[in-house]
């Protein structure tokens, strides 16, 4: 009963005061990290979300953080997080804010690091522990990522100011303190860079340590791509574009499944002007070959975007948050991207995150809305002999689901390689089309 | 505590001022799909339909309209709208569309000639309405009409037929019963006895409440078999009110306490003994009973309730309790006492919860609220997957196949981040992104892998 349609209610939490498109980071779970999110809010404020079970009963918590040497008049602008790269450890947490004492507002970074052993991953000491790197240039983006030094691998911060420039900060572990170092050491392709830089996504190639794709776009419209290895620059393409860029994505995408092997990877371009657009196989064809997202202007514009993999069919969907209220998902099929469902939220989408945060395996998603933070599980249901999991955004009936089914991609090369046989089906009629999975245990 | 924010929502113009029990959704013109029907202080009386911002149908009423109602109060299988002042005058309005009989009437309603637009029967009755209740409260499968006063009287009437013409709404209401209470009356309902047949419940001030007794049956028994026709004066000390508090320890005596009964438990109880009912109070205290004296779960909560609905927002037959406050705050409680909350964007000063077709042709489960700037927001389709926060692992405990699965897999099942690791290779990484590596991965984006998902092949 219900519906399978229906859509995916999210709990919500709301936060003191507005948060920004850099305001949310996710922490490491597992046996060590907290779990959970922190989303920052304008003024000063963090929220620690997360999932606890107590009496068998899993309750969606939400806690603030009183991270040190952040002033009351402090307005946060970003935050990242991520755990030191192996065999390091601990939790590292960055925030940068602006302090506007009246006549100059003045920017810092602080970094949160704790080196007591034991509490490496406590969140609550690692908030009191505070490192003060120098004072920051005005301060966008904080991001991180990981570089070879040495033998080793190791995690590094990478922040985007206005002067204009993307600053490094690498962690000395001798004096227990991170330092800002010289940027065209590691990062060769970040150096002379025309305008402020809005968004940068660094991905390391699955495979090799070494080889990395970064994408950056600016202010100015700007976008530039480049295949780096370590300190060298493969290659390197850029664009401009009318508008500000809101977003650049790198991510995996098999634009034929029978010739191409993993070596795909597709760069979003999001902009707050015009139509998003995907560059497909930036490695082979750099930034020629564009693929739009049909109906990406219509909602204002678009300010963040994640890939994840919704249907578990192990291709990517495209997630574009927009200042318009509306969540949309494109799937791309037979060449193109079509839009699969769309869902609205009570407020402009500032940022998304998909990370599992119920400790099942099974990720949820976090939209940071302009009021507050929704996380939309899942659906799912257990049946007799069946187990439904959807993501959807459709369905209006209060009745019996409407499920034409309607098996996209194809059959032979998709072959999911669970014990549980998924299918899926695509959740046909209204206007706000849904996907629906099932699968079928122990059956087939 | 859970909260959850619903974003589909319409906007209704209205103008006027309203009563709080002035407010409900029924189905008022037999198409099967439900309506909301208003009535404010001016007599005027609104019905809405679909997602109009405009009202389908107004007409106008003697009096300040205190309590509306759709049912089938004269009993021939038709619903009809009530309106009632508080000046005592009982309205009767038929919005079911004169040309087709049939209730898959298109619902494209033409606005009717101005005889249409009076009311299709009008009575007096005693003035200073406050609350109103069409239902069967004394089990003969017939709908009595009962109306509380002001003046802590519950009075309870029935239709009477006058003419053999089943089309034409011509008759009287006459009056079963007199009750009088010591508190004021701000809710009636009826909610199954012990025994399975219906009992007519009110609320009491201080989340109290009484059972009035139906005794028409046995002083009409009475008169008939014509034993002592001086009887009535002996009578009277008959007890007809039975008063209980539900708690020795309530703070405020007086508080203003709703109720609602006869609240779903779903099609797989049995039907028989005590029905579930709820109580309310402006300083906060909610409660779910079980018949009279089992305290089902008990939530205080720091916001002035002053409605009380039912309404099932899972789609599992059970329904959820639902109280909203002046602020807009409202709680939605499942039987387990799991609670999510609501927060609605304003003020409201009058609030109902049903069934509701505002998109889409099909009744979907609604909120309603009134707000103090000229609209009215119906929050529709404010379905909940579940009340209670869960995740997968739970999800799948609870069937008997996925122990003998990961047997199967040879994974412990109580190896909690085995049993994660192994739902997240399945969900994400297909085989073919498999590679021979060991880093755990942190992006599920499917671009990292581990030789993990071979072991997971063909299991049977």
């Amino acid at each position: 009963m219900g519906g399978e349609g229906s859509p995916l209610t999210p709990n919500f939490s709301r936060l003191s005061s507005q948060s920004n498109v850099y305001g949310l980071a996710a922490l490491p779970a597992g046996e060590e990290g907290p779990g959970g999110l922190l989303a920052a809010a304008l003024k000063g404020k963090v929220i620690h979300f997360r999932y606890h079970e107590l009496q068998r009963r899993m309750r969606p918590l939400a806690s603030e953080l009183q991270f040190t040497y952040i002033p009351v008049d402090a307005e946060i602008v970003s935050i990242d997080s991520f755990p030191k790269s192996p065999p390091q450890r601990g939790l590292v947490v960055g925030i940068t804010f602006i302090k506007d004492s009246g006549d100059k507002p003045s920017p810092f970074l602080n970094i949160y690091c704790d080196y007591e052993p034991g509490s490496e991953y406590d969140l609550d000491s690692v908030a009191q522990s505070c490192l003060k790197p120098g004072a920051a240039v005005h301060p966008f983006q904080l991001c991180h990522a990981e570089v070879r030094s040495g033998d080793s691998l190791e995690t590094v911060f990478l922040l985007s100011g206005n002067d204009p420039a993307v600053h490094l900060y690498k962690e000395n572990s001798s004096s227990h303190q991170f330092e800002e170092q010289p940027i065209q050491r590691l990062f060769p392709e970040l150096q002379d860079l025309p305008s402020n830089v809005l968004w940068l996504h660094v991905l390391t190639l699955p495979g090799s340590a070494s080889h990395r794709i970064t994408a950056f776009g600016c202010q100015s419209g700007h976008v530039r791509v480049a295949h780096v290895d370590q300190s060298a620059v493969l290659q390197s393409w850029s664009i401009q574009q009318d508008g500000p860029i809101s977003k650049v994505l790198v991510f995996p995408l098999e634009l034929d499944p029978d010739t191409s092997g993993q070596g795909d990877f597709s760069v979003l371009v999001a902009s707050t002007m015009e139509l998003s657009v995907v560059y497909r196989d930036v490695l082979r064809r750099g930034l020629t070959d564009q693929c739009p997202l049909p109906g990406s202007d219509l909602h204002d514009s678009v300010l963040c975007a994640l890939a994840p993999d919704l249907d578990f069919d192990g291709h990517p969907e495209l997630l574009l948050g927009t200042y318009g209220q509306e969540l949309l998902c494109y799937k791309y099929s037979q060449g193109e991207f079509r839009l699969l469902w769309s869902r609205r939220f009570p407020s402009p989408l500032l940022s998304l995150l998909y990370s599992d945060l119920t400790g099942d395996g099974l990720a949820e998603l976090a939209v940071v809305c302009v009021r507050g933070l929704h996380v939309l599980q899942v659906r799912h249901r257990l049946e007799p002999g069946r187990f439904a999991v959807s993501w959807s955004g459709s369905g209006r009936s209060w009745g019996p689901p409407r499920t034409p089914p309607n098996k996209p991609g194809s059959g032979s090369s998709w072959g999911p390689p669970n014990p549980l046989g998924w299918a899926w089906d695509h959740g046909g009629g209204g206007a706000r089309p849904g996907l629906v999975h099932r699968e079928t245990l122990g059956g087939a | 505590m859970r909260s959850v924010s619903y974003v589909e929502r319409v906007a209704l113009d209205f103008g006027g001022s309203l009563f709080p029990r002035a407010i409900c959704l029924g189905d008022a013109d037999n198409d099967t799909l439900n309506e909301l029907v208003v009535g404010d202080t001016n007599g005027k009386l609104y019905v809405y339909k679909n997602d109009d911002s405009k009202p389908w149908a107004v007409r106008s009423c003697q009096g300040m309209l205190t309590c509306v109602g759709v049912g089938d109060i004269c009993n021939k299988g038709k619903n009809l709208v009530v309106a009632v002042s508080a000046e005592g005058w009982f309205h009767l309005f038929d919005f079911t569309s004169p040309t087709s009989k049939h209730p898959d009437a298109s619902g494209h309603h033409e606005l009717a000639a101005a005889e249409e637009q009076k009311p299709v029967f009008k009575q007096h009755i005693p003035a200073n309405t406050k609350v109103m209740l069409i239902n069967d409260i004394d089990g003969d499968g017939k709908c009595e009409l009962v109306v509380g006063y002001t003046d802590r009287v519950v009075r309870a009437f029935r239709w009477e037929d006058l003419s053999e013409n089943s089309d034409h709404v011509s008759g009287q209401l006459f009056l079963l019963k007199k009750w009088l209470l010591e508190g004021q009356v701000d809710s009636l309902s009826v909610n199954p006895g012990p025994d399975g047949s219906p009992e007519m419940m009110v609320s009491q001030p201080g989340c109290g409440y009484a059972i009035l007794l139906c005794t028409w049956d046995s002083e009409q028994q009475a008169t008939t078999e014509g034993r002592d026709n001086s009887a009535p004066g002996s009578e009277a000390p008959i007890r007809d009110v039975i008063l209980h508090q539900t708690s020795g320890r309530i703070h405020n005596k007086n508080v203003s306490t709703h109720l609602i009964g006869s609240i779903g438990r779903g099609s797989s109880s049995e039907n028989s003994g005590s029905g579930l009912f709820a109580l309310c109070t402006l300083d906060g205290t909610l409660k779910l009973m079980e018949g009279a004296d089992k305290l089902l779960w008990s939530v205080q909560v720091d916001h002035q309730l002053f409605a009380l609905e039912k309404l099932d927002v899972t789609g599992n037959g059970h329904e959820e309790v639902i109280a909203c406050a002046w602020d807009g705050q409202t709680y939605i409680i499942d039987h387990n006492r799991t609670v999510a909350r609501f927060q609605a964007d304003e003020n409201v000063s009058a609030f109902c919860a049903g069934l509701y077709a505002c998109k889409g042709g099909s009744n979907s489960p609604c909120l309603v609220y009134v707000s103090f700037n000229q609209k009215i927001y119906i929050y529709w389709d404010v379905q909940l997957e579940r009340m209670e926060s869960t995740n997968l692992l739970k999800i799948l405990d609870c069937n008997p196949e996925f122990g003998s699965l990961l047997q199967q897999l040879g994974v412990e099942r109580s190896d909690v981040s085995a049993v994660k690791n192994l739902i997240h290779k399945t969900l994400y990484f297909p085989e073919k992104w498999q590679q021979s590596s060991d880093t755990q991965c942190q992006d599920p984006a499917g671009i990292d892998s581990s030789a993990h998902c071979s072991v997971i092949q063909d299991p049977l």
